[in-house]
């Protein structure tokens, strides 16, 4: 999976905007969109919140967890423990990077937000790079990491997975296999 | 993106993958062993002789391919035995076990892992045991450390230092761990959402007009 598919699974999770126009619920495939009233907040997906932003239609409001003080509570959390801590979102780093590329002037310290959005991913990325490293050097058979996030996972993900691949071939040649038989003459 | 080509890769353990690039590449490599019969007429098509009339004595020494030693071993030992070259022998095994990372893999046979996988076939090699931890224990888990480190850190650098000391299949590896770094750093810059000419598109323009004219 690419990163920008994960991106597009997370332009699902749902953010409030307030609306500068007004329009009756609206049916989708994937629900109902609730009605729109000029200055009272909604919640949408945030493709619809993006698309509507860039048309100038509404204001964005942060999730609660887009705060600096909330961010660096989770950055020293993460610093501290050594297993991953769940993290307030799912798609943390797709909807920082989607919310502050395209509303950053509806996020109050949008630069501090992105630092320490980054450095709890640089935190997390280590962590997993280590457990990989003990994994492999321990030839263990079984791992479990939780509250890992599927953009993690992408990024180390092909990587892990092949060099697995050749230890298990470099492993399976301690069985003396039987040989194929081939034609004598 | 998705790839024109989808490269088949190399086989599992002692055999080989007859449709893999990288196997067919890496049973070239030669393989020190001696003629156990003589070999009437065939010293120039092995190496050694003057003119084509010339045989091959019991017991001289040859540099012969993997994959012509792997189809004239024979477990009755009628025509060649072969020995193990000198980088699998006991003397790099402790260089390995001492420190794997500073030996420069590339230089001792660009294929050694999958060479050595190869060499376990011979049942005459001395201890496929030993051989076997060189590959897995010492070997490759020591150097992994090393690799995912230098493939998921250097972003935009000239990587051909780091590569160099690598053989084969760790830099096939190498390339998977940048590839999901440049993927990465490409869409936080934005640059996944551009949309770019395909690389088999752009070969399209090269062909000249006179060409065509026929």
């Amino acid at each position: 999976m690419e990163p920008a598919e994960a991106e597009f699974l997370a332009e699902k999770e749902l953010v409030t905007i307030v609306p500068n126009f007004s329009l009756d619920r609206i049916h989708l495939i994937g629900g109902d969109l609730g009605p729109f009233n000029p200055g009272l907040p909604v919640e949408v997906p945030v493709w619809l919140a993006i698309s509507l932003k860039q048309r100038q239609k509404c204001r964005l409001i942060p999730p609660e967890w887009m705060d600096v003080e909330k961010l660096e509570e989770i950055r020293d959390q993460e610093r501290k423990e050594d297993t991953f801590t769940p993290m307030p979102s799912p798609y943390y780093m797709e909807l920082t990077k989607l919310l502050l590329n395209y509303a950053s002037d509806n996020i109050p310290k949008a630069d501090e937000i992105r630092t320490l959005v980054k450095e709890t991913w640089d935190t997390r990325i280590a962590k997993l790079r280590l457990s990989a490293d003990s994994f492999v050097r321990q030839q263990e058979a079984h791992a479990k990491l939780d509250n890992l996030t599927l953009m993690e996972i992408n990024t180390t993900g092909t990587f892990l997975t092949q060099a697995l691949d050749h230890m298990y071939k470099l492993r399976t040649n301690l069985q003396p296999g039987e040989s194929s038989q081939s034609q004598d003459f | 993106m998705s790839e024109a080509y989808f490269p088949v890769g190399p086989g599992l353990g002692p055999e080989e993958n007859f449709l893999s690039l990288d196997d067919i590449l890496m049973s070239q490599e030669k393989l020190p062993g001696r003629a156990e019969s003589a070999l009437p007429r065939l010293a120039f098509a092995l190496g050694q002789g003057a003119g084509p009339g010339d045989s091959l004595p019991e017991g001289s020494k040859l540099e012969i391919p993997l994959w012509l030693a792997k189809g004239l071993h024979d477990s009755k030992r009628r025509i060649i035995s072969v020995e193990l070259p000198k980088v699998y022998k006991e003397a790099w095994r402790t260089v390995f076990s001492a420190d794997a990372n500073v030996v420069d893999l590339h230089k001792m046979g660009p294929y050694y892992y999958g060479f050595g996988s190869q060499l376990l076939n011979f049942d005459n090699t001395e201890n496929p045991q030993i051989a076997q931890s060189i590959l897995q224990a010492s070997t490759f888990i020591s150097r992994f450390r090393r690799i995912m480190d230098s493939s998921q850190n250097a972003y935009n650098e000239d990587t051909s230092a780091l590569v160099a000391r690598l053989d084969e299949l760790e830099r096939a590896l190498f390339r998977a761990g940048q590839k999901g770094l440049n993927d990465f750093q490409c869409w936080e810059k934005g640059q996944a959402s551009q949309i770019t000419a395909s690389s088999l598109a752009q070969n399209y323009g090269k062909r000249k007009f006179t060409e065509v004219d026929v």
